[in-house]
């Protein structure tokens, strides 16, 4: 077997490896939290104007897309309805996920594939501390950290960005549109978006650790190893979410 | 010859279908400064991977002070890499950090020091080294020269048994060269450890070795003192050392 079927499934093999072998150092290594903390304040501070910003602005569009496609047939009630599933179950937690993997993924793998170039790695290794413990696991528990907060705080803002719209904007009732917006939020919405951002949190940090740590060395491999990282994220995220979907609501 | 701190016996490596190193036996005495000196691609890099475990040998056996190196599990070989301090070959300063730190790094992670003995142990490496008070400066601020000589402070600060330099020449103007040269002479005395270098210069091979090994191929050449080198008959080392030494070159391509 050859070609990209092959390249496929050492691709695969590799990151299943690489992932094992975080889960075991950080259980024979203990947690870095010191470090654990840093990289939790860098992404929040980092991540969360950007993503405040979106978030904005996907509540404000799905009001105006619920309201375009509803009110024609005479139901803006449901335009709340339609925020709250469509924001809450689905776009704010992609929305806030492809952020943190365009901040501190691509940024994680470049810095690791850097640091494989210098062979600063290596020189972790010759001086007995296992990389993986020292550079990855403190990234990943702080995604994992991190991620659902950000999530929770990306809808929050944007089912406010949307009631503005519908109300100040669209002319909708606010006590109706909010109402209804309320009752389609359950705990369970909230508890299965956060569950999601956890999956969307270990795949960003293992995925962008996988590239950069076996990242070919040179300026070309810098890029090749940050540029496949985020097709990979984006592309597993997408379909792990499809599949949480449907085991959550299908 | 003294008893020897490295012994690779039969030792084969190769990537895919290039074989890089071929059946290598050598034994590398304790206390002493080995040079592994040959053209580049040759296998010194791998040598020295093989050596700290970071490449496992398709066949063979490789020892490190008693130590069965390959098929080591993780702790063996972290148990055995602190007695082993490393001098990269562009230094391998960790860019985030400043000197002190670089420094500091390996005694914070295996040692229980204070932070004043650790800054005390930091002062006394950089002052070894030719660079004292530089311990806030950044690895950005300093030149090729500097950068080794930091990354040599922090290679012996845990006060390892064996120094392994990689390439340490590589990069630095004839100058700086010869002044690295007589900084690993000095460290050799003061410090009275094993030293291992990788290099192609063979100007600073033959400035520091008390024994070199010629590697070809992935085979050994030569090996011996300076002058048992100087007076082999191999063809190739004659024509790798009449480059530079003005020997008769019997066998030019």
């Amino acid at each position: 077997m050859t070609g990209l079927p092959e390249v496929f499934l050492r691709r695969v093999g590799g990151y299943g490896i690489f992932f094992a072998a975080c889960v075991r150092s950080t259980f024979q290594h203990g947690v870095r939290w010191d470090r654990v903390l840093e990289e939790s304040q860098k992404l929040g501070v980092r991540a969360f104007p950007v993503l405040a910003t979106m978030a904005v602005f996907v509540g404000t569009n799905l009001a105006i897309q619920g309201h375009a496609a509803f009110s024609a047939l005479g139901a803006e009630s449901l335009v709340g309805m339609f925020v709250a599933l469509g924001g809450v179950r689905e776009v704010c937690p992609l929305l806030a996920a492809t952020m943190v993997a365009a901040k501190a993924g691509t940024e994680m793998t470049a810095q690791l594939a850097v640091m494989r170039t210098k062979e600063q790695i290596d020189a972790l290794e010759v001086m007995a501390v296992d990389p993986r413990a020292e550079l990855v696991t403190p990234s990943l528990l702080a995604i994992m950290l991190v991620l659902p907060a950000l999530t929770i705080i990306s809808i929050a803002l944007a089912l406010v960005a949307a009631t503005g719209v519908a109300v100040f904007q669209l002319g909708l009732q606010r006590g109706d549109f909010v109402d209804y917006m309320m009752s389609n939020i359950t705990v369970f919405d909230l508890a299965a978006a956060t569950l999601k951002s956890v999956f969307f949190g270990a795949i960003i940090a293992t995925v962008s650790g996988y590239f950069g740590f076996y990242s070919e060395r040179g300026p070309r491999g810098v890029g090749q190893a940050t540029n496949q990282a985020v097709v990979v994220m984006c592309i597993v995220c997408i379909s792990v979410n499809f599949a949480l979907t449907s085991i959550l609501y299908g | 010859m003294a008893e020897p701190i490295v012994r690779f016996t039969g030792v084969r490596k190769a990537f895919g279908d290039k074989v890089v190193l071929e059946g290598l036996d050598i034994e590398l005495p304790r206390g002493q400064t080995s040079v592994i000196l040959g053209p580049s691609g040759t296998g010194k890099s791998v040598f020295l991977k093989l050596l700290v475990g970071l490449l496992e040998p398709d066949e063979g056996q490789i020892e490190v002070d008693g130590v069965r190196v390959d098929g080591a599990t993780e702790r063996e070989l972290f148990a055995l890499r602190k007695k082993i301090g490393m001098l990269f070959q562009d230094g391998a300063l960790f860019d985030s950090m400043s000197v002190g730190d670089n420094i500091a790094f390996p005694l914070r992670r295996h040692s229980d020091l204070d932070d004043d003995a650790i800054d005390a142990a930091v002062a006394l490496r950089l002052e070894q080294v030719g660079l004292p008070g530089i311990e806030d400066q950044m690895p950005a601020s300093l030149s090729g020269g500097m950068r080794k000589r930091v990354s040599l402070a922090r290679a012996i600060v845990m006060e390892p048994d064996i120094v392994l330099f990689d390439e340490p020449n590589s990069g630095l103007d004839p100058v700086t060269s010869d002044e690295i040269d007589a900084l690993i002479g000095r460290m050799k005395e003061e410090l009275g450890i094993s030293f291992i270098v990788i290099s192609h210069d063979i100007v600073g091979a033959f400035a520091v070795a008390d024994r070199i090994a010629m590697l070809y191929n992935g085979a050994l050449v030569a090996y011996g003192t300076s002058d048992e080198v100087l007076r082999s008959q191999h063809p190739f080392v004659r024509r790798f050392l009449a480059r530079n030494m003005d020997l008769p070159d019997l066998e030019s391509p």
